[in-house]
Order: C-alpha cells, then structure tokens, then sequence
C-alpha cells in the first residue's frame, strides 16, 4: 500500500472503560537502586533495618544529577536481588518487606496554599530534586533539570496524548483525577512565570475534553489553561509533533523547546509534582496499564511502585489458555522494550506491560513501494538507510540523517512487504554514531 | 505458562498489507482491460494472454527450482523459494501479453516472456532486485527481435494504427478522419495492441488502484499531463487544435504505459518528489521520441531509459522527501526548459 499511513490500530478499547483497580500492597516491594541513567548507588540501610514511608534509603549516582530513594512501603528491609527493569536489563532492586500499616515518615506534611503561592523556582526545584521526580511517561529525565531552566517559557504543555495503542493509564488518570493534574500545571507554571498553559489530549478523546473543560470553568475559572485536541494519528504524542500541533511551532532537530520558550510535561509527571509540592511525597503510586491479547482480564490497575509485575498478572486471570508463546513489553507496543521473562519491577517510569501473542512476520523481499518514506514523522527515508546498512555504507546512512530517526517504530509497522526496518535504522544509528 | 519470547520494538504491524495484496490489485485492475481484447480480437487474444503469463510464471518457477537444486534442495513441487504466490510474474505476464498486436504469433510471444522474464528480473535476483521492468523489456525484445513478424492487422481503409498516421502525416488534421478522439477514448474500431487501445478502461483501472492505493498515482498524473502539456505547445507553435493533445494521450500504449508499467515500485524511485520527476521525465522523452524517433511508439523505450536513471534519483546526496520552494522553482524551470527544447526540435523537423 502505498500511502502516508500515520494511523495505527489502538486496542485501547480493551482498558479504556473500565475502572481502575487498585491494587496498593502487595507483600513485598522492590526498589530499583540503578537504572539506564544512573548506574551506582548508595544505600543508607541494611537488611533487618525498619523504615518508613516515603523515606529516603539512598541515593542513586547519575552522570550530571543525584536522586535520591525512596521507600514506597514502610517495613522491614530485605535482601539486595537483581530484577529486571523497564529497559530490558537486569539492576540490582531492594526488598522491602510491607508492614501493611503505611507509617508516613515526619517530613512526609502537605505544605498549606498560602505557603506554595510563596514558592519560587528555586524552592520548586529544590523539592522535586528531593523527591527524585523524573519523566514519568517513560524518559526518565530528571524533571527538576527540566524545571530549573533558566529560558523564559511563556507556555507549557501538558502531553496527555497518550498516542501509543494499547495504553490507556494516562486517560484513567486525568479521568479519575482531574483537579490534580490542573493543579500540578498550576505549579508549573507558578515556577517558570509562564503566563499559559495547554493540556493536550487526542482528539477522539472526548471524556477527557468534558472533564476537563468542566474542572477548569467551575474550580480554576482564572487560570489561563486550555484544552488543545490534537490529531490521532500516532507519533502525536513525541513531543515536537505535540507542539507542532498545539501550538504551530516547529521545532527543528536538535534544538531545545525552551529555547522556543515552550517546555512539555508528561501529564503523569505533571501529577508528580502536585503530590511533590502539595503534599511532599515521592513518586509512591502510578496509574499502570496491564494489556494485550494474551491476558485473560487486560485492566488499568493503581499500584505502588516495587510492585513484580508478576503478582499483577496472576490478579489479571494469569495469560490466556492456549497461548503458547508471547511477548512481554515494557511500554508501548511501538516502542517499548521486550523483556525475557516476566519477574519484572514496576518503576517509577513503567506506564504499562503488555502482554502479546508472539507473531513471526514473513519477510518479503522489499518492493520499495515507499510507505515508510511516506509516513516518517521526520522526513527520513527508512529503506534507503535499510539499503546502506546492508551494503555497510557508512557515508550513505549520514548522508541520509539516520540520527535524526527517534525510532517511532512507524517504518516497520507500515511496510508493504513486513520487513522490520526500524531495527536497520537503529543498526545504522549505532554504526554513524 | 508460556514460552516469552523477546523482540524488538515495534511489537505491531499493519494489518491487510501485503506484496501479494498489492501486485494481486494490478492484475484486478487489468481484468477489464482482458475482457475487452477478448471480446474485441477473440480468441487470438485469449491465446496470447495464456501465452504471456504462462511463459513469465514459468520461467519464474523454473529459474527457482533450478537454484533450490544447485543448493542441494530436495524437489518439491512448492520449492523453498517458491514466488509465484506473490502475483508478481502473474501480473508482469499480462502486463506484457496486453501490450502485445493481435496478430503475434504463440511462439514469439513465449521467447519474448520468457526472456524478458530472465534478463529484466531473474538476473538481478529476483524480485525488488530487478533495475528495468521485466514487461517493457518483454516488449521492446519482441519489437527489436521479431519486428516483421509483429506488425499491428489494420483495416485496408486507413492502412495505419493511429499513432503511425500521426508518425508519418505529422501534423495534419487529416488523420481524425480515420479515427476520432471519441473512439481513441473508448477503444472502439482502433487497431492497435489487444489491451492498450481502450483508454476508459484503462483509467477504470487507475482509478481502482488509486482507490486500494496499490499505486503511486503521481507518476501516472505527470507522466500524461507532461505529455499533454507539451503536445499542446506543439499544437499551439503549429496552429493545430485541442485535438491534437488529446490524439497524443489517446493513442498508442501511452496511457496504459503510464498506468500499469511506469508505476511498478520496484522500478520507480523511492520519495514522493523524485516520483513526479520521474514521472515528468517519462514524459518527455515519449514525446521526443515520438515526434523524432524511428519508433511510432516511445513509451516503453521511455520506461526503460528512466528505469536505468532510478537511482540516481535516489542517491543519497540529493535525494529529499518533501518537496520545498528551492527545488519546486528548478522544477517549474526545467519543465520549462523542456518545452523550449520540443518546440526548436519541432521548427527543424516539421
């Protein structure tokens, strides 16, 4: 088929609906200690030691920040293991044996109105950092970096797009809890002195749309946000496309949006930091979609971050009869992460497992029919880079911007002829450098 | 518990997309085309058709079975690297066997199929491999090779297909007695090849692929329209009609050229902007060609000379996926470059 085809089949009907179940003690919890970011640590506890609630345990190192961690459960402290994480390899995780009585740490206080309307940047900054709130759609990033920049931003974006199928925790979330989100933008904006403020969603969103209208004119009559539906068309939600097309701004490879005095949060995120500033909590609960065609009851479920992802498929019915091989993703199915086996630990950054019957896609020869030029998101041209990886031409795959590729996954969902080009391009990113 | 099995990202693929879908749309496509040469010439169509796809979906699978042996395959009817599914050969034999006068003899055809099969795409590796597309080289080795024995049953009246009137009374008027633009549209009381006289048909089937997007239908649009438009410079330069033009797209194996052999993929270049200057480039050598060329006929000769550029328009160092206002404006000059270039060749010849 050839055609610029940027529409891809959503299953999101499978969760979308339905409520979501919380599911917020289990016996144990797990606490990452390094992750792709970050890779040593220290930890101020031992095993046997007793610790609270929203305590910090230790510190993770990264390249340029620290981060603080927290415990997510009060309890007893276990053994150091090694769990897989949300980006495919094994890290080392901290057992916390749950008490079940959710004893809150002192400094866990919800700070008065009167006293955020005082906050300035730096003290924002300062209590994100200390929270170690970080991208929660799935990046990673550092959010007081993000926060503590020094551009003037005029707007900022909510990205509650949501664009990859499958998911639907992002759309449970502003449903069940409107008022935080619209808060968590109003601290936002508080700290960077922006004067707007936009919470995109899809178009075909339309709950959303409602709720959100309706939550701004009757509790937040004067604060300049709006709601901007975008296109449904998938990478909406990449950042540069969210505001391309909320805002009309384009902007180009490389550069940062702050320059352009816009920056985006990830809806999640943007909660994050309303429990971070109202109530000084770290990130302890996430809304967490488990999916696929190869589980028996695919639900939105509220979780405490450590949770294994294996106790939340025995409490969705376990995998579907018959099956006989699948797929476990961490992420979206575009472009999350496959894992080996499913004693996975739900991290502050995982927004979704989901679990696939395993499809062997034949490969035919490729017919350079050009969907996948026709559909890229930045205008490369996946098949030819395919070609020069192929034939090791080093010169070609520059000549041709591979590395501006941001892996969306479309060239190989779009192909005529099921090859899977995406793993080409990413070769020749590897190769260029 | 089942067996979990790692991947990489994306984890989903479209759905309905296949090779075979799309080259089984071209051969749906030309069904109403086959009827017509069948209820038109008869029985001597059918023959030709069968002849056609036989001898290319033969080749193909012998060629295969072949290969599976020398690597030391054990024979089964439906080998390792078994195609034919794909519609692929099915589609380039009738593709071919419709450009074909009804008057070729069975055996002529087979070579011609045969060998154009071989040389246009086997030798290269098979499919997406191939540089030329294996129909028109079918084609033009029947032309080059059994010239004498192909030559198109025109009625005693007008002694000519339309397009060898037009090649040899350049310019004159004369020729819309024979046939009228009416009868060019529809194919009615043309002589010509068996599938490529009715241009209705052929736009029914454009439309249809259009319609499933098996096509890319840029190079169809430009490749007529360039030829349209420069006819009309001629006809203008020469105080000629609109018919003249329109004679132009009607006749000979243009628009069926332009539907079905100028946009197989395989042979076309890769990005939306290299696709209409391909297409525009089609077009421009059909019309120099034949307006100076020996050939009544240029598309096919057309087809292969700007299957042979492919990739230059894909090289890497120019090769762009949008079109934007720098390369639209060297565009829009070439286009006009072109029409200075026919209209001198025209004061000289004519």
């Amino acid at each position: 088929m050839i055609k610029k085809s940027r529409k891809v089949r959503d299953y999101k009907a499978l969760t979308k609906a339905l409520p979501t179940l919380r599911y917020l003690d289990p016996e144990y919890v797990y606490i990452h200690l390094n992750n792709a970011r970050a890779k040593t640590y220290d930890l101020y506890v031992k095993e046997g030691d007793y610790v609270k609630l929203g305590e910090k345990i230790g510190v993770r190192h990264g390249g340029f920040f620290e981060q603080p961690i927290h415990a997510t459960v009060s309890g007893v402290v276990g053994p150091i293991t090694k769990k897989f994480h949300r980006t495919g390899r094994k890290v080392d995780v901290v057992e916390i044996r749950n008490d079940f009585k959710d004893t809150y740490h002192p400094s866990i206080t919800d700070r008065p109105d009167h006293v955020i309307e005082q906050l300035s940047q730096e003290d924002m900054v300062d209590i994100i950092k200390d929270k170690s709130l970080v991208g929660l759609g799935g990046s990673g990033f550092p959010s007081y970096i993000k926060l503590g920049t020094k551009d003037p931003i005029h707007t900022v974006v909510i990205n509650a797009v949501e664009c990859e199928p499958y998911l639907s925790s992002d759309y449970r979330l502003i449903l069940e809890h409107p008022n935080r989100v619209v808060k968590g933008l109003k601290y936002i904006m508080q700290a960077l002195g922006a004067e707007k403020g936009i919470i995109a969603i899809k178009s075909e969103k339309d709950p959303l749309y409602e709720v959100l209208t309706q939550v701004l004119k009757v509790r937040f009559p004067d604060l300049h946000i709006e709601v901007a539906k975008l296109g449904n068309h998938y990478p909406q939600g990449w950042e540069i496309e969210v505001f391309k097309y909320a805002l009309g701004i384009e902007i180009p490879h490389g550069v940062l949006p702050t320059k352009f005095g816009v920056i985006g949060f990830n809806v999640s995120t943007c909660v994050g930091i309303f429990d971070a500033i109202k109530h000084n909590l770290p990130v302890i609960k996430r809304h967490f979609t488990l999916t696929g065609d190869a589980i028996n009851f695919p639900q939105n479920i509220r979780v405490r971050v450590g949770t294994s992802v294996r106790d939340l498929i025995k409490l969705s019915d376990g995998y579907k009869e018959g099956v006989e091989e699948v797929n476990i993703v961490m992420g979206g199915p575009m472009m999350g992460v496959s894992a080996t086996s499913d004693d996975i630990i739900v991290s502050k950054t995982t927004t979704s497992v989901i679990v696939l019957k395993n499809t062997e896609y034949v490969e035919e020869p490729c017919v350079r029919c050009g969907s996948c030029v026709y559909s890229c998101p930045v205008s490369i041209e996946p098949v030819q880079i395919m070609n020069a990886v192929k034939r090791g031409d080093k010169d070609a795959m520059k000549g041709l911007q591979a590395n501006k590729c941001i892996e969306c996954g479309l060239c190989a969902y779009v192909c005529t002829s099921k090859i899977h080009v995406t793993d080409y391009v990413r070769k020749a990113k590897k190769l260029i450098g | 518990m089942p067996k979990i099995v790692r991947k990489s990202a994306p984890h989903l693929r479209r759905p309905n997309a296949s090779v075979t879908r799309m080259m089984r749309d071209v051969t749906i496509a030309l069904l109403p085309l086959t009827a017509f040469a069948i209820y038109k010439f008869g029985l001597a169509a059918l023959w030709i058709i069968l002849m056609g796809i036989f001898a290319m979906a033969v080749t193909e699978y012998l060629y295969y079975q072949v290969l599976d042996l020398l690597e030391g395959e054990s024979f089964k009817w439906r080998n390792k690297s078994f195609t034919l599914y794909n519609f692929s050969a099915i589609t380039s034999g009738l593709i071919y066997s419709l450009t074909l006068p009804d008057n070729t003899p069975l055996f002529v055809v087979f070579l011609g199929g045969s060998l154009g099969m071989f040389l246009g795409k086997l030798v290269f590796g098979g499919m997406g491999q191939n540089i030329f597309n294996p129909a028109a080289v079918a084609r033009v080795l029947v032309v080059i090779n059994f010239g004498t024995m192909v030559s198109y049953d025109v009625d005693s009246v007008a002694g000519a297909t339309a397009l060898q009137m037009l090649s040899e009374g350049a310019f004159n008027p004369a020729v819309l007695d024979s046939f009228s633009i009416v009868n060019l549209f529809t194919g009615i009381g043309i002589p010509g090849s068996i599938g490529e006289v009715s241009a209705l048909l052929i736009i029914l089937g454009g439309a249809y692929l259009a319609f499933r997007t098996s096509f890319e239908v840029r190079i169809p649009l430009m490749f007529v329209g360039t030829v349209f438009l420069l006819t009309s410079a001629v006809a203008i330069y020469q105080g000629l009609g609109l018919w003249y033009p329109f004679y132009q797209i009607f006749s000979g194996g243009l628009m069926f050229g332009a539907v079905f052999m100028a946009t197989d993929p395989i042979t076309s270049p890769i990005t939306k902007p290299a696709r209409v200057y391909f297409g525009f480039a089609l077009g421009f050598l059909t019309v120099i060609i034949r307006l100076f060329g020996a050939y009544p006929e240029g598309v096919v000769f057309a087809i292969l000379i700007m299957n042979m550029f492919v990739p230059s328009f894909d090289y890497y160092k120019w090769t762009h996926s949008k079109f934007n206002k720098k390369r639209n404006i060297i565009f829009a000059s070439v286009i006009v470059l072109s029409m200075i270039i026919v209209l001198v060749g025209v004061s000289y010849v004519g």
